[in-house]
């Protein structure tokens, strides 16, 4: 027989069903979304890294100053790094010997030329000829008659073929000397001579592009710059999203998400550099899934950059320069991250020798594992999980609690019944899996339509957010056991362990105490002293008390909401902070980092645009070991931050810094201090990243710059600390734009506009989304407070059924039982506010510190008041349910004894 | 009949310590045989349902010992205690603690799910004449009509001991003689012993054995050969 208390399930359910709506709605939605992005984000992953090999993505690509001979492709093929000491000597002693040869010729020439002019002056002073004009008359006939034969004959005399050799020697020893001295700075700058250095065979491809400027609008007007491939590349393949791939002269096809964000669709017409395109076919290109135009790019630039391919007859008629890119493919994959390095630090050895050899030049070097463009989505996309993943487990566990005290509530209030059924013979294991069955249903039934949509609708949604972001390719539907054990295994745990802990607890009591309504373990000796106060106040106050636990939750609850909504609130205010804080990120309107302090003619780069000033500056990384937090996987940097130090000129017109300060003291910016908690006087350890070598600074004070994570010195200091020579320098600030600097001296130029553009991209990418979210929490705190309220009401039936009995009024007892909830909630909600707040500067310090760089967490004062303000409204709102609830109650639960 | 089927010996129990210690059992010692009607009679607050509990092993004694066909209760577990009330248990209390959202017949199946060998839960309810209310819920039933319920999820497990503390303690005359003769009628019919608490003398006169409680010990422990209906009842 099947045990008759299962029947009472689906009443339960029926008689509840707002409230287990609500749960399951609650959970639905959270399971969904969740499961949705840990689905959406798998699938994205698995296309993506079936790219790799579907889409033949480079290991790495290489840029030269022109085009690569076959040898040269041959030599770099093996991997092996050329003989450049070699080639170096080969080549001075070429250049020597034709120096020394032509520096003989001249010699013996005069010498001859003196030999000859000397007979002939002894013989006419013999003949006692005095005339000058004579003797040169006969100097010039001699010269003529005998200068060839007596060259010869000197050329062939013993004495001058040892003054040759002589020289040959000198010469040579010279060459290698200097040979020597060169190579030795060359070797040490490229680490040359690693004696642990082995080939690294490749495969070499032509995958030639050039950048042209786009405009999406035929206005006339460039709207983004375009990096076109050719179409039939068999490398860094592209796929395709829609349409189709360009199969005419006048047919392009662009990047997916480029097109989306400046609203190009197939079949639009764009210019390129001029020309027409019909855009056939939006694309992913496997080695750009963002918008990367340089790796040092600080954020990608959907709408100003775009990549896109055309048929190799439109590609040779494009008008720009030709970029001679190369990608390359190991024989071997590296095995790690590690060996990943070590191979293609290696290679890069070989192609500077190879290069050096080939008289080409190495102009870009980047193996894939670097590239920003290639793996910032990546990581992206892979690391953002653990924030949503351990707010899903609070939101359950809350859930848990939700759950665990409303069957509490009702074990206390079917406490006779329990008494009766022990008493006559139930096991205490069956009435836990009797009160276990509900959480456990509603939990399934969450976790399978929540599933159910995660895989659906949800997945959709996330996929949505990313392509919104990203150029991915078409994703891929896998089945995720990740997604399953992080939305339904770890939650379902989590609610059968907590309600199965709480309800455990609760039945322990013995059949006895069910049946006396004895439920407190300790009984309480005194009941608590009040102040004389009204009657109604004394009764509030007892209902209070009455209901700590429940209060407990309730507070629990409030706090959680408001941290939810400060979240939400605070996200959205930090980047439009960041947004309008853009102009500060910047040292000057202008930043230009030069090539390097000299042009190629070897002179300082000078400008005449007097508002320009000076500066060094250099890259060095800081140890993030302090936090516990682990990196996520991707980018270079290993779990140090990358830090720039920056030498400043003296009465700088763009950082003031106090004059006099002593080497190796710094003053380190206020976003480095906010990042990791720095103070003066700290000792700051900072070291290379790819050389053993460490600088240790004291702070000296700060100063007020949240663009980055940087620390500053004057000039001479910096030359000093970096051993570099004095009057080096590393590029421009600027009021005005400089014009009188050589572009090929410039590596970069920064201004206010780039910053905007991290703004504009992030407000693109998530601007949508955290609105969504923000009105997700919203409602998430609303639907929490009326649980909770709902649980006060219900576990308080009975007396207020009395009371009704008594005669009170509704409004009376609404009174009663209202305005002890309503004052716990905003006392609480005020306090959590605070509270909320530092929790939510404190979460995002401990997200940052899994990232490079600082982001602000601000919050508007309008916010706070409206994250207070939304939590009240809803909370209000949730009263007038109560209070019908309260009118609801009929006076016969006191009466009816039916328990 | 089986001659002391249910043997109570030397029985102590007290509550609370030091001042307030209050000694509710002062050696309390019977025996029953099986099939009897057997009353504790006594005023309130004598300790009827403390030992009631006791015997039904939902309560421990301080010492002394319940054994029932031999088997000491305090030699059992926890879990062997479950089994014993499971298998040979039923109990019917002065409040009805029925289910309240389960309607009648699936309250007494509440009852009838526990025993190895219920009777028909049909037939009880035939039996305790709420044929008519079969599908209504608790709160939709009278005083009377609850605690037949509550008589008949004990009942139907056809346990070999019933107890009953004030089964009529809030009920009227009229009913109460009602509950009186269906209790009767289970005793007869299926030939279970009754142990009944009241603290109402009139009710000792159906019964075949009485045992009066005061202050904790047995006054009076005396076999009742004239015993009648409970219909007869009168007070
Ligand atoms: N759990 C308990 N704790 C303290 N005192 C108790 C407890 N149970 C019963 N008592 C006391 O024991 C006495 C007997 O109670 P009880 O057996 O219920 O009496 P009766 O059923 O005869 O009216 C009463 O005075 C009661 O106060
Ligand atoms: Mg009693």
């Amino acid at each position: 027989m099947r045990n008759p208390l299962v029947k009472r399930i689906p009443k339960e359910l029926a008689s509840d069903w707002h409230k287990y709506l609500v749960i399951i709605l609650f959970m639905v939605g959270m399971i969904g979304v969740i499961s949705g992005m840990y689905v959406g984000r798998d699938s994205m992953i698995a296309a993506i890294k079936a790219g790799k090999e579907e889409l033949n993505l480079e290991d790495g690509c290489f840029e030269l100053s022109h085009k690569a001979s076959d040898e040269m492709l041959d030599s770099i093929c093996t991997g092996g790094m050329a003989d450049v000491k070699q080639y170096f000597i080969d080549e001075g002693m070429k250049e020597a010997d034709e120096k020394v040869e032509e520096e003989i010729e001249k010699e013996l020439r005069s010498t001859v030329e003196e030999a000859i002019e000397d007979g002939v002056r002894a013989q006419c002073e013999a003949y006692g000829i005095t005339d000058e004009a004579m003797i040169q008359e006969q100097i010039k006939t001699a010269m003529d008659e005998n200068f060839d034969s007596a060259l010869d004959e000197a050329r062939d005399s013993d004495e001058f073929k040892k003054a040759v050799n002589e020289a040959y020697e000198e010469a040579h020893k010279e060459v290698l000397k200097a040979v020597d001295e060169e190579w030795e700075d060359i070797a040490e700058e490229y680490k040359l001579n690693d004696p642990g250095f082995s080939p690294v065979p490749v495969k070499v491809f032509e995958h030639f592009y050039r950048n042209e400027s786009e405009d999406n609008n035929n206005d006339g007007t460039e709207d983004a710059t375009v990096r076109i491939f050719k179409s039939d590349s068999t490398v860094d393949m592209a796929s395709v999203i829609v349409g189709r791939v360009p199969e005419n002269k006048n047919e392009i096809a662009l990047d997916r998400n480029h097109a989306e964000t400046v609203g190009v669709s197939v079949g639009d017409n764009v210019r390129i550099s001029g020309k027409e395109f019909e855009v056939t076919g939006l694309v992913s290109f496997v080695n750009y899934l963002t918008m990367h135009e340089s790796n040092t790019d600080l954020m990608f630039d959907a709408f100003g950059f775009d990549v896109a391919m055309v048929t190799p007859e439109a590609f040779d008629e494009l008008p720009s320069r030709l970029h001679y890119n190369y990608s390359f493919f190991y024989e071997s994959e590296p095995a790690d991250k590690a060996a990943q390095k070590d191979t293609s630090e290696a290679f890069l050895k070989a192609l500077i020798t190879q290069s050096v050899v080939y008289d080409n030049e190495l102009k870009d070097y980047l193996p894939t594992y670097l590239s920003q463009a290639r793996n910032f989505a990546i990581s992206d996309i892979d690391g953002d999980s653990t924030g949503t993943g351990i707010f899903c487990y609070i939101l359950i566990a809350v859930i848990a609690f939700i759950f665990a005290i409303t069957i509490s509530n009702t074990i206390d209030k079917e406490a006779s019944v329990i008494g009766t059924l022990r008493a006559s013979g139930y096991s205490k294991g069956e009435l836990i899996v009797h009160y276990m069955s509900m959480p456990f249903i509603v939990t399934i039934a969450g976790a399978v339509i929540g599933n159910a949509l995660g895989y659906t609708a949800f997945r959709g949604m996330a996929v949505n957010l990313y392509y919104n972001t990203y150029s991915l390719p078409t994703p891929r539907l896998v089945w995720s056991p990740s997604a399953l054990v992080k939305t339904t295994v770890i939650p379902l745990l989590l609610m059968f362990l907590i309600n199965l802990f709480i309800i455990v607890k609760k039945l322990q009591l013995s059949p006895l105490k069910f049946l006396r309504h004895d439920l407190t373990k300790s009984r309480r000796t005194k009941a608590r002293r009040i102040p004389a106060w009204s009657f109604l106040r004394r009764f509030r106050i007892r209902v209070l008390f009455q209901n700590m636990p429940n209060y407990a939750v309730l507070i629990f609850g409030v706090i959680l909401s408001e941290l939810m909504l400060c979240f939400a609130f605070g996200l959205t205010d930090s980047l439009v902070n960041y947004g309008d804080k853009a102009p500060e990120m910047v040292f000057a309107e202008y930043q230009y980092m030069l090539m390097g302090y000299k042009d190629k003619d070897g002179n300082v780069i000078e400008t005449d645009e007097n508002t320009a000033e000076r500066f060094s500056c250099h890259s060095l990384m800081y140890p993030k070991q302090k936090s516990d937090f682990s990196r996520f996987e991707g980018m270079g940097s290993g779990g140090d931050e990358s830090i720039t130090v920056y030498g400043i000129a003296d009465n700088s017109q763009y950082i003031s810094l106090p004059a006099d300060v002593p080497e190796g003291s710094v003053f380190a910016s206020t976003a480095f201090r906010d990042k990791f908690y720095l103070k003066e006087g700290d000792v700051l350890s900072l070291h290379e990243e790819y050389e053993n070598k460490s600088y240790e600074f004291t702070i000296k004070g700060f100063v007020d710059y949240d663009g980055g994570i940087a620390v500053f010195m004057s000039n001479e200091n910096f030359n000093k600390t970096f051993d570099k020579k004095s009057g080096e320098f590393s590029g421009y600030f600027s009021r005005n734009e400089i014009t009188d600097i050589d572009e090929q001296d410039i590596a970069t130029v920064i201004t206010v506009e780039d910053i905007s553009k991290v703004t504009t991209q992030l407000m693109h990418s998530v601007g949508g989304f955290i609105e969504i979210f923000k009105y997700a929490m919203i409602i998430l705190a609303a639907a929490l407070i009326y649980l909770l309220a709902k649980i006060i009401i219900e576990r308080n039936e009975h007396s207020i059924s009395m009371v009704k009995i008594l005669g009170f009024k509704n409004g009376e007892i609404g009174s009663l039982y209202i305005i002890p909830t309503a004052i716990v909630v905003v006392l609480f909600t005020l306090i959590s506010l605070v509270v909320g707040y530092f929790l939510m500067l404190w979460i995002f310090h401990a997200f940052l510190l899994q990232m490079d760089g600082y982001f602000a967490f601000y919050m508007k004062p309008l916010s706070m008041v409206l994250s207070v303000l939304y939590l009240l409204v809803g909370y209000a709102f949730v009263s007038m349910i109560d209070f019908f609830r309260i009118k609801k109650i009929p006076m016969d639960v006191a009466l009816k004894n039916v328990e | 009949m089986a001659e002391n089927f249910l043997e109570i010996k030397d029985l102590m129990k007290s509550f609370g310590t030091g001042e307030a210690k209050q000694e509710v059992l002062r050696g309390m010692n019977f025996t029953v045989n099986k099939g009897e009607f057997c009353v504790l009679l006594g005023p309130s607050g004598s300790g009827k349902s403390t030992l009631l509990n006791i015997i039904g092993g939902i309560d421990t004694p301080d010492s002394g010992f319940v054994s029932i066909n031999g088997d000491k209760l305090e030699d059992m577990d926890e879990k062997q205690l479950t089994i014993y009330r499971r298998k040979h248990l039923g109990y019917v209390f002065q409040m009805y603690n029925l289910i309240p959202n389960l309607n009648v017949k699936e309250n007494i199946e509440v009852g009838a799910y526990l025993s190895d060998k219920p009777l028909d839960v049909e037939e009880v309810i035939t039996t305790l004449g709420l044929q008519d209310h079969k599908y209504k819920y608790p709160n939709q039933l009278s005083g009377g009509q609850q605690q037949r319920v509550s008589i008949g999820r004990a009942v139907v497990k056809n346990p070999d001991i019933l107890m009953c503390d004030e089964p009529t303690g809030a009920l009227d005359y009229k009913t109460s003689k009602e509950i009186l003769a269906l209790i009767e009628d289970c005793n007869k019919k299926y030939g279970s012993t009754i142990i009944m608490v009241t603290h109402n003398e009139a009710i000792k006169y159906m019964a075949d054995h009485v045992i009066k409680l005061r202050d904790g010990i047995v006054r009076h422990n005396d076999i009742n050969d004239k015993k009648i209906p409970a219909s007869e009842l009168e007070w």
